[in-house]
């Protein structure tokens, strides 16, 4: 190959690379074919062939820092924004899975929506605390500090939070502020009494990891009873103040469609609803790979009389559909 | 994480585009759309920056019918290739049932593609995940550049990227050119089979 040829050779795979995206090596390329007209063409052409590829080199610059500025992120349409929230929450509890959906739009770069998301959750007793937080974050992310200091005056003033709550919201602002280099004693709660003190039963979240399954197969019944392994149970609860609550219960043990769920003594509204031969609707089994709703029938409940689950219930679930 | 519905038997898995940036994942889902019109549900949805380039994902929601007395729903995603995209990658990979891995085979990308790979591994192990056991197949895309270049594009050659990339795998590889539609389908049918066969193991729902 003549040195022109492999000049022009070069200046092609370089265009390839630009058209493609790959600007970095377009650049590489460019450099390469200037270097060796430097070198190699005689005086009369070199200067025009410079020049060229020059102009080249000086648009791809323009294109790569264009490209590379870490702009903010921008707020998508509402579309997306509902796609994000539906598609990137996993949880089959619907309080959970809001929580989830409002933490990847925040992730996503969407702090506006998200901020919408998570003060929705401010209703709720149990996700009050993390909701808050989260908004907090995404002022912060959104680089609006003032928009933080003054939610934060807001939830003082509004008396949603109980004393212990706002503490650890002012603490947590505090160091937000000291992460960005702002010392600042914010504002006390001056809450009256603890009224808005729930005693909540903590639900617990599903564990990942192996499934206890059982190392005495029933023979017989192993072909068409086999099923995955299940982790935990969530069962709503349908009666009461708690309604739609969802209770996430660990499974003890499985034989096929069989699973075993220990219930805290605490869980006083669904150990009152309980007896065999009942039906659950809307049951989610959480195994390691899927989330499975269904329902399932109550074989066996029992309370658990002695060792380490004294006054605890012991219920068999049935699988069913 | 498939969602299986046992009352309406109905699944809803995953498949998650994976590779370095520039490697033609969006193009792979742009002509899916085009082309298999009857199974595509939705609109592709595409979140991107200036230049094209894949800002959170692209979105691809199919329907495969009914296999095994179940109906199965696909949703197809990609990434976004550059590296600064990292913590993205990992939010759009949770959850994946299956992966293809679209490798370049311009030969400037063989380093960008072996880290890809590596930057895989990492995030699957992060997602509690594993690339040994995760269905994979492995796509080594732009292959109609070494047909249409005069050899001033220096390809790969498939022995070459298979070296590089599947020796330790060993998983399906295909040929392929998203700009052409040469490989594309063939790529998604073999994802498809390995997702959904390794899903029917573990939920066992054609057993019944
Ligand atoms: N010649 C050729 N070009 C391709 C092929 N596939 C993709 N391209 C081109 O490569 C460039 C990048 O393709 P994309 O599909 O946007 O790549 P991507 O992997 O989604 O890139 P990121 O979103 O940045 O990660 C585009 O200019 C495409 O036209 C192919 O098979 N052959
Ligand atoms: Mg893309």
């Amino acid at each position: 190959m003549s040195i022109k040829e492999q000049i022009k050779s070069i200046l092609q795979e370089a265009e390839i690379y630009r058209v493609q995206g790959l600007l970095n090596e377009a650049m590489i390329k460019y450099k390469i074919a200037a270097e060796l007209v430097e070198k190699n063409v005689k005086q009369e052409s070199r200067q025009s062939l410079i020049d060229g590829i020059t102009k080249k080199i000086e648009l791809l610059k323009g294109t790569i820092l264009k490209y590379n500025d870490p702009e903010k992120t921008p707020e998508m349409p509402v579309e997306i924004q509902n796609l994000i929230k539906d598609k990137f929450a996993f949880s089959a509890d619907k309080e959970s899975a809001v929580l989830e959906g409002a933490i990847a739009l925040s992730k996503f770069g969407q702090y506006e929506r998200a901020i919408t998301e998570f003060s929705e959750l401010l209703k709720n007793d149990s996700l009050r605390l993390v909701a808050a937080k989260n908004i907090l974050r995404c002022y912060f992310a959104n680089s609006s500090v003032d928009g933080a200091l003054s939610k934060y005056e807001q939830w003082l003033k509004s008396g949603l939070f109980h004393e212990g709550q706002i503490e650890k919201i002012r603490f947590f602002l505090e160091n937000l502020l000291k992460d960005k280099g702002i010392e600042r004693e914010l504002p006390i709660a001056d809450v009256p009494e603890e009224k808005t003190v729930f005693e909540k039963a903590t639900i617990e979240k599903p564990v990942s990891g192996k499934g206890l399954m059982t190392d005495i197969p029933q023979q017989e019944e192993a072909e068409e009873d086999e099923f995955l392994d299940v982790n935990s149970v969530g069962i709503e609860i349908t009666d009461g103040p708690q309604k739609g609550k969802e209770i996430v219960l660990d499974v003890a043990f499985q034989s096929g469609k069989s699973v075993s769920l220990i219930i805290p003594g605490r869980e006083k509204t669904l150990i009152e609803t309980f007896k065999v031969g009942l039906k659950l609707d809307n049951v989610q089994f959480y195994s390691p790979i899927a989330i499975l709703n269904g329902s399932g029938v109550i074989s066996a409940f029992t309370k658990i009389a002695s060792g380490p689950k004294m006054g605890s219930f012991s219920l068999d679930l049935k699988i069913s559909a | 994480m498939a969602i299986f519905n046992l009352k309406n038997r109905e699944i809803e898995c995953k498949v998650v585009y994976y590779g370095p940036g520039r490697s033609g994942k969006t193009t792979n889902l742009e002509y899916i759309f085009k082309t298999f019109k009857k199974q595509v549900t939705d609109q592709l949805v595409s979140i991107d920056t200036e230049g094209d380039r894949t800002l959170f994902f692209d979105f691809l929601p199919m329907g495969l019918g009914k296999i095994g007395g179940c109906d199965i729903r696909v949703q197809l995603y990609t990434v976004p290739g550059q590296v600064q995209y990292s913590s993205t990658r990992k939010l759009v990979l949770k959850g994946a049932d299956g992966i293809v891995f679209v490798a370049d085979s311009f030969a400037i990308r063989r380093d960008k593609n072996i880290l890809s790979l590596k930057d895989l591994d990492q995030n699957l192990k992060e997602c509690g995940l594993n690339i040994f056991k995760i269905p994979l197949v492995l796509q080594f895309n732009k292959r109609d550049m070494s047909s249409m270049s005069d050899g001033s594009i220096p390809i790969m050659s498939v022995e070459t990227m298979q070296n590089d990339l599947n020796r330790q795998l060993k998983v399906p590889c295909f040929p392929a050119s998203a700009l052409t539609g040469e490989g594309v389908g063939r790529t998604l049918k073999e994802s498809l089979k390995l997702t959904l066969l390794h899903l029917q193991k573990e939920l066992k729902w054609a057993q019944k």
